[in-house]
């Protein structure tokens, strides 16, 4: 005997028009906000103090003139995406084994829970000392800030495993080693690609400080000279480069989540 | 299977902290019987559930499931829980969820198909194999989760208020539905509810469960009528009425 059943489901995606609409609103509010600027720094404002926009755009040009602009972007986001990486890389395992196995989250906890109050900021000259002023010491304090929070968030995926799918993982018959890798890694991969998001954000901040402090090149570099040559103009270039460049891998990284990770992270990735 | 428990009793923390939700229980489930427990909330029946399961270990006593003691769950233990979400893998498809168990056993590709296939058909759900569980209603979730457990064939399917956060009129399907598998795969059921209409709807045999603490068995219901039941009938009324009775005064304990 078959039971028919009128349940419904809900519906699947929101519609790609909508997203288009959503687009559009966006860019204008991005428009209006550049011809306020625009208008106030022309008229009402000094322009050492706030440039206009298209004072700015000249100031790009010319740093593109002079080739050094591209050079900065490029070693900037090296610097961030290699320690991002490979901080990800060493953290991930880490939290995994730190959240389901107690005597290797008691041996690392005191470390890592005193550490990660110790900002990037406060290492970097030990770093520079101990690592050289190459690109080595700026990846690892890059990977340092990176580590700390995917560390903890994975670890918080994994302890917040909802008791209830590793039961059923037993009574379907799955070994330990089996819950582990096909239960509770997936069930922690939102928690994962959160604390990736957040250290993405994180190592900005940390090249930036670096950069200022003990570089000859990237963006910090730049906004950091600018000040020496009172060029404001390159000032706001590098500013508002950094802005672009997060909104740019941040965006990348959301659609990564709703794309190749939807199932796993689901709603997490639409904000 | 046979299920036996001999004076089982359980306390949380080994019953270092307050009285013992059960006590003193002593159950023989035949093989091939669909059994209810009822009882009011909080009365310990989804602990029982657990113990036989293999969840939970008794604080005394023994659990023998085929004449072995229980030491922790077992495939030959199938469960569907109560929660909607928390127990299904949400980041696999409809048969993803329902051939997990049967990978993890490294089954042949052959047989693993044929089993979910057999067990999707069973719940019907082979229109939506491919479907997330975010995508489907509270009533497929639960289906899953059956199609879940039928696929690895246990000898013993535990039940723990399955369809409760279920609307009545899919509450009633399922249970009809529920009533079919259950008499074509010929399994131990033991099926946990509050709902005596769900109880006299299901079982061939109800234990109804006295409140806690100390909770245990109050009395034994016999159901003797044929599926699928008819709540017209005089002896459905009668125990309908019997049950009612017996479940008010634990109610009311509990409330006194």
């Amino acid at each position: 005997m078959v039971v028919e059943t009128t349940e419904t489901t809900p519906p699947k995606k929101a519609p790609f028009g909508r997203l288009i609409t959503g687009f559009w609103i966006s860019f204008l509010s991005v428009v209006f906000g550049l011809i306020v600027w625009e208008i106030a720094a022309r008229n009402f404002i000094d322009p050492f103090f706030l440039p206009p926009v298209s004072a700015i755009v000249a100031g790009a040009v010319e740093l593109i003139e002079r080739g050094l602009l591209f050079q900065h972007i490029a070693i900037s986001l090296f610097r961030i995406l290699t320690g991002f990486i490979l901080g990800s890389f060493v953290a991930i395992p880490l939290g995994l084994i730190i959240g389901s196995y107690m005597p290797v989250r008691q041996i690392f906890d005191p470390y890592i829970h005193f550490l990660r109050f110790i900002p990037a900021l406060a290492l970097t000259t030990l770093f520079l000392v101990w690592f050289g002023v190459g690109e080595v010491s700026k990846i690892l304090l890059v990977m340092y800030s990176t580590g700390f929070i995917v560390v903890i968030n994975t670890a918080t995926g994994v302890v917040t495993t909802h008791k209830n799918k590793k039961l059923a993982a037993e009574t379907l018959g799955a070994s330990t080693w089996q819950i582990f890798w096909f239960v509770t890694v997936p069930a922690a991969v939102p928690s994962m690609y959160v604390g990736m998001r957040l250290a993405l954000a994180g190592s900005f901040l940390v090249i930036v400080a670096v950069e200022m402090l003990a570089a000859e090149s990237g963006l910090g570099y730049l906004i950091w000279t600018s000040k020496l040559y009172f060029r404001i103009d390159w000032m706001f270039v590098g500013i508002f480069l950094l802005g672009f460049f997060g909104l740019l891998t941040d965006y990348a990284w959301k659609m990564l989540g709703r794309h190749w990770l939807r199932r796993y992270v689901r709603e997490t990735a639409n904000y | 299977m046979t299920i036996e428990m001999t004076k089982v009793s359980f306390a949380y923390h080994g019953g270092t902290s307050g009285l013992p939700v059960l006590a003193d229980v002593d159950l023989t489930v035949p093989d091939g019987e669909f059994l209810i427990l009822l009882g009011p909330s909080g009365c310990g029946k989804s602990t029982l559930l657990k113990l036989i399961a293999g969840f939970d270990k008794p604080t005394t006593g023994e659990v023998k499931v085929a004449g072995k003691t229980v030491t922790g769950p077992g495939k030959d233990r199938g469960m569907v829980f109560q929660d909607l979400d928390s127990a299904l893998f949400q980041w696999l498809t409809v048969r993803g969820n329902v051939e997990f168990g049967l990978r993890m056993n490294k089954v042949s590709d052959a047989d693993r198909k044929r089993q979910a296939d057999e067990a999707l058909r069973m719940v019907n759900l082979s229109g939506h194999v491919d479907k997330l569980p975010d995508e489907l209603s509270g009533g497929m979730k639960q289906r899953v989760q059956i199609a879940r457990m039928l696929a690895m064939r246990p000898e013993i399917m535990l039940m723990d208020e399955p369809f409760a956060a279920l609307d009545a009129q899919t509450r009633q399907m399922l249970q009809t539905q529920l009533v079919t598998i259950w008499s074509e795969v010929k399994r131990t059921a033991i099926y946990v509810t509050h709902d005596i209409r769900e109880a006299l709807n299901l079982g061939q045999r109800i234990l109804l469960m006295s409140a806690g603490p100390r909770a245990g068995i109050k009395h034994e219901y016999e159901v003797p009528l044929s599926y699928p039941r008819d709540q017209t009938d005089p002896t459905y009324i009668d125990l309908l009425d019997r049950l009612s009775k017996d479940i008010e005064e634990e109610v009311t304990k509990v409330w006194s």
